[in-house]
Parts: C-alpha cells; sequence; structure tokens
C-alpha cells in the first residue's frame, strides 16, 4: 500500500516537477511568471491529439513530437508577443500570459470541444511488479520519461555552449552580452525550451486524467506550489518542490480527504510563504542600488 | 474647484441622475450591471494601477460579498444595507488574509495566491451545502430600504448609484493622498520608497483589503440584483474577465474604471455570436492592449490628440533639409 502511493505520488509529482522547472527556466532567463505554461501544455497536447488521429502516427512518435511541437509554440510566442514589449513593466508581461491563457484554454475548447478525450497511455496497462508490491506500470513510465527530460536537461546547461551561454545570461545579463551571448536569442530559447518540456508534461497528464481544456489549470497550482516550494529561481529546487507536492497530496488524498485536494496545494503555498518566503532552495535577492 | 470643473461634474449628475428614465426594464438591468461591473474596476484600479500588484481571483472575493450578504440576510433577517457592508467587510478579512503572507516577499506571489485563493473559494462555496444551496445556488431576496421592496431595477439603480459613485471620488481622490501617494511610490521604485521609510508589505496589505472591500460590495449588490446565487458564475473565467475589463477600460484611471464596466456589460451583447470564441477575442484584446494602448481606452484621445501634434510638428520640421521626418 505505501509503496503504491508512494509511486504514484511520485508519478504525479513529475508533471508537477516538469511544469514548474518550466516556469522556473522562463523566470530566471526573463523575470517573467508564465501563467499560460500550463495552457501552453494543453494546447501542445491537443496538437498531438489532432497527428493521432488526423494523420494516425503512431503513439511513441506523437509523444516525441510534443517536444518540438511545444518548443516552436513557446520559442514563436516569445518572438511576436513577448520581446516587443520585454522592456515594459513586469506587470504589464504578467497581464499578457494571463491574455495568452485565456487565448489557448478557450481556443481549445472551440476547437476540440469541451468534452474530455480519452489519450493512449505509452506504457502498458498490465500492473508491474516493484518492490514486492504491485504498481501501475504508466505511473514507473512517467517517472522514467520525466528523469530522462531533466537528465538530458541537465546536460544541456552543463556541458553545450548554447546552455553555458543560457546560464551566463541569467546570471549577469548586461556581463553576457559583453561576451557576445545574444540575450535575445537566450529569451527565445528558453520559452521554447519551457514549451517542450510542458508539452511532455501535458502528454503525460493527458492519459491519467482524460485530455481537456482544462486539464492543467489544477497542475498549474500545483507547479506553482511546487516553484514556490524550490524558491522560484532554482531548477532542482521546482523539480524538488515538484515531486514534493506530489507526495504529499497523494498522501492527503488517500488518508484525509479526495474533494479538498486542490485546497492542499494552496495551503502549501501560503504555508511556505509563511515560514520560508525563499522557499528551500532560493536565495533572498540582494539588490544594489 | 475651477468653475469648468464644477459644470462637469454638475453635468455628469444630471446624466447619471436621468439616465435610467430613457430605458426600459432590461436596459435598467444592463446600467445597473455596468455600475456593479464598475465598482470592481475601481478596486483594481486601486490595486495594479495605483499599487502595481495583480490578482486573478477577484471572482473568489466577489463570490464572499455576494454569498456573505445572501447568507446574513436570509438566515438572520439582517436589512439589505447591513448585508452590503458585511459583503465588503468579509471580503476584505478574506484580501487581508491572503496579502499579508504572499506581499512578505517580492515579486508575483499575490497573482499566484489570489489565483489558487479563488479556485477554493469557489470549490468550498460548492461543497457547502447546507449554507449555499450547493449545486442548487441559494435565491436572494430583493433589495430594500426602510420597509420599500424594490422589486424592479429602476429604483436599485439610485441605491447602487449612491454606493458607487462614493467609491468613485474615493479613487480619484486617492493618488492625492499621503496613502495613495506611498503607493505609487512603491510601484514606480520599490527601493527608493522603502529608503524613505515606506513599509511594503503593510501599504500593500493595506491597498489589497481596500480593493477586495470594494469587490465584495459589489458582489453584494450583484447578488440582491440577480436575486439567485450559482456557484460556477463566480469560475476563473470571471476573474479573467474583470481583470480584461479594467485593462481595456484603462488601468491607471478611475475613467477608465467605468469604460471598463461598460464594456464588459455591452460586449457580452455583441460578441454573443462568436460564441464560444468570445472569451478568445477577450485573450488578444488583452494581448493587443498590453502591446499597443497599455493604458486603455481612457488614454485614448490623449493618445490621438499627441499624436496629431507630433504628426505637426513633423511636417513643420521636413521643410527643413535635415528633417528627422524620413527616419
Amino acid at each position: 500500500m505505501i509503496v503504491q502511493l508512494i509511486i504514484s505520488g511520485l508519478a504525479i509529482g513529475s508533471v508537477y516537477a516538469l511544469l514548474a522547472l518550466a516556469m522556473v527556466l522562463i523566470h530566471k532567463a526573463t523575470d517573467v511568471v508564465n501563467f499560460a505554461q500550463g495552457e501552453m501544455a494543453m494546447f501542445t497536447t491537443f496538437l498531438c491529439f489532432a497527428l493521432l488521429h488526423g494523420l494516425g502516427l503512431p503513439v511513441l512518435l506523437v509523444f516525441l513530437l510534443s517536444l518540438p511541437i511545444g518548443f516552436l509554440l513557446g520559442a514563436v510566442i516569445e518572438r511576436v508577443i513577448i520581446q516587443p514589449i520585454a522592456t515594459d513593466p513586469p506587470v504589464n508581461l504578467l497581464i499578457v500570459t494571463i491574455g495568452l491563457f485565456i487565448i489557448f484554454n478557450n481556443l481549445a475548447g472551440a476547437i476540440w470541444g469541451y468534452d474530455p478525450h480519452t489519450f493512449p497511455s505509452l506504457f502498458s496497462k498490465e500492473p508491474m511488479d516493484l518492490l514486492g508490491a504491485r504498481v501501475a506500470s504508466n505511473s514507473v513510465g512517467m517517472i522514467v520519461v520525466a528523469v530522462l527530460v531533466m537528465g538530458s536537461l541537465y546536460l544541456f546547461f552543463e556541458k553545450t555552449r548554447e546552455g553555458t551561454a543560457m546560464r551566463a545570461a541569467s546570471m549577469n545579463r548586461r556581463a553576457a552580452r559583453l561576451m557576445g551571448i545574444s540575450v535575445p536569442r537566450v529569451w527565445m530559447m528558453s520559452w521554447g525550451l519551457a514549451g517542450a518540456i510542458g508539452g511532455v508534461a501535458g502528454v503525460l497528464t493527458a492519459p491519467m486524467t482524460f485530455l481537456d481544456f482544462e486539464m492543467m489549470v489544477a497542475v498549474l497550482l500545483k507547479a506553482f506550489a511546487g516553484a514556490i516550494l524550490g524558491g522560484f529561481n532554482s531548477l532542482p529546487g521546482a523539480v524538488l518542490g515538484g515531486l514534493v507536492i506530489g507526495l504529499l497530496e497523494t498522501m492527503f488524498g488517500a488518508l484525509v480527504s479526495t474533494a479538498f485536494k486542490d485546497t492542499f496545494a494552496f495551503c502549501i503555498i501560503i504555508l511556505v510563504l509563511m515560514i520560508r518566503p525563499t522557499g528551500l532552495f532560493g536565495r533572498s535577492g540582494i539588490k544594489k542600488v | 474647484m475651477s468653475l469648468p470643473r464644477i459644470a462637469g461634474y454638475a453635468l455628469a449628475a444630471v446624466v447619471l441622475l436621468a439616465l435610467p428614465f430613457a430605458g426600459s426594464h432590461y436596459e435598467h438591468f444592463l446600467l445597473n450591471t455596468a455600475l456593479i461591473y464598475t465598482l470592481i474596476a475601481l478596486s483594481l484600479v486601486i490595486l495594479i494601477g495605483y499599487a502595481g500588484q495583480i490578482s486573478i481571483g477577484h471572482a473568489g472575493f466577489w463570490a464572499l460579498g455576494a454569498f456573505a450578504s445572501a447568507i446574513l440576510v436570509t438566515k438572520t433577517g439582517a436589512p439589505f444595507l447591513v448585508g452590503v457592508l458585511f459583503g465588503g467587510i468579509v471580503a476584505a478579512v478574506f484580501g487581508a488574509l491572503v496579502a499579508i503572507p504572499a506581499l512578505r516577499v517580492q515579486g508575483h506571489y499575490l497573482a499566484i495566491a489570489t489565483l489558487g485563493f479563488a479556485l477554493i473559494v469557489q470549490q468550498t462555496l460548492f461543497e457547502w451545502e447546507s449554507l449555499t444551496g450547493g449545486r442548487q445556488g441559494m435565491f436572494v431576496p430583493r433589495p430594500s430600504l426602510a420597509g420599500h421592496e424594490f422589486t424592479d431595477d429602476f429604483g436599485y439603480y439610485y441605491i447602487i448609484l449612491a454606493i458607487v459613485v462614493p467609491f468613485f471620488l474615493l479613487t480619484v481622490r486617492l493618488p492625492k493622498t499621503r496613502f495613495g501617494r506611498r503607493l505609487i511610490a512603491l510601484k514606480l521604485s520599490p527601493l527608493a520608497a522603502a529608503s524613505f521609510g515606506v513599509n511594503r508589505a503593510r501599504y500593500l496589505t493595506a491597498a489589497f483589503t481596500l480593493s477586495a472591500f470594494l469587490t465584495g460590495i459589489s458582489g453584494a449588490l450583484y447578488a440582491h440584483m440577480i436575486g439567485h446565487l450559482a456557484t460556477e458564475t463566480f469560475s476563473l473565467i470571471t476573474s479573467l474577465s474583470f481583470l480584461t475589463m479594467a485593462v481595456i477600460g484603462g488601468i491607471l484611471s478611475p475613467v477608465g474604471a467605468v469604460l471598463g464596466g461598460i464594456y464588459l456589460t455591452v460586449a457580452p451583447e455583441f460578441l454573443r455570436e462568436f460564441k464560444s470564441l468570445q472569451m478568445v477575442i477577450y485573450g488578444v484584446l488583452l494581448v493587443l492592449f498590453m502591446r499597443f494602448l497599455p493604458h486603455g481606452l481612457a488614454s485614448l484621445p490623449k493618445r490621438v490628440w499627441t499624436g496629431i501634434q507630433r504628426r505637426r510638428a513633423l511636417k513643420t520640421s521636413s521643410a527643413l533639409p535635415e528633417g528627422r521626418s524620413h527616419d
């Protein structure tokens, strides 16, 4: 029983972790909190769904296609909508991401309808044995995919020129520009990568909850909770925060109440802000005047 | 106060008082709706325009005001005006509870906290069937004053007007007060304001509480007008519509709030034929306004005026050999 709970908690937690990762990635690079992240992920999943049924592509291919589709969606949004107002007050950018939230949320409903659709899972329906307990293969698969995505992201940031440039730009924009790094390009890359990671989170969520236009709203709130718990400026923090939220929420749902599972994430947000507002991994910002 | 200004206020007063005589039942309902929305837009002008903070959960405070007043009036038989005041106070108390932790930290935590809060409020109202009627919703008595019940929206218009106008004047006045100046200073430069001894968390929490209070009052007025409350009215979509209205009207000015209130009342009438695309259009408008007219419709006359003047200036300068008009 406890092993099953931990595995399903980690599985849902890895979705939160991926979405939190996407938001922290954008926030680190551009100081924007992207409220549309979840809806972009949902929209990417619907595009995959259209490929799956329209062209009859195999599930594995559609799964892999969520990466480039998500990347393109993120990068285009950054270039067309975010870049022209990049120097505006932060509140304006926030309002624009809320505008994007409204657009994607309702566009998906208008195009694909308001009823939930089934979305095939990449993994078998048969449960598998793990540590002497029978657990859902889908849950294990979700965790494995999330670990793969996070691992490649780590390698990208540590081992490639592009990744190093992105880290440099988020540490000190001005110095990075002096070193010949194109900051607008870094911003576009960040939005693109975040879109791709979100896309994976979307195709992992859809088989579990059914695919519909409101699928990611609750996930977004939990990802926020995870990102805040991790400190909103730390990529490992976002991952750990998301996993912790998933675990705690599953335990809470199993042991206390399922109706108020969503309330739980909100309480975590408030609790963290009250006790340790910089999160587990965040450093409090010191500003020079 | 200068003479043209007094004349302006007098004209506005006459128009506002005479307006309902021109319309039918349905138009009275639309007028009241516009005033109720204007009050929310005013609360967002204080929060976003003056204090520079954002809420994506004002439907939550609207719901608290609406249900608090409805429950008090139906369960205890309290007078209508007491219910409205109670609605505002309940919303303000919850506003403070959300804002106090969220505003201790810099950044957009308030926006996130309000998003979560509004979802929780809607869910809790839905689950708490004994108090709110849950799925069925609850009936709310019509407004009454000193034993007289206002059965139609014609008389109710004047009550709403008498409540909204003072809040409008308060919002106009606010930037000239000590409190308002400090809020604006915090928005323009948090560091500079803090170094002059302005306590960021305290002032922003006060602004948020005031904003929630206005929205709670608006919710209570709405409840007694509409007569029946259903929890699905107070969804995330509603919160986002409020935000859209405030931005499109003009987030920096109380006049913009009035324009926003009219917009949110009238837009569904025109966009009805687009059905499911209606909200998509709201979103596109939000993005376009932020890009091209970030201070909303209220800034349009000034914008057009400076545009004309600039063009004139360019015309005279292009006569010179090195005019910049062809840049």
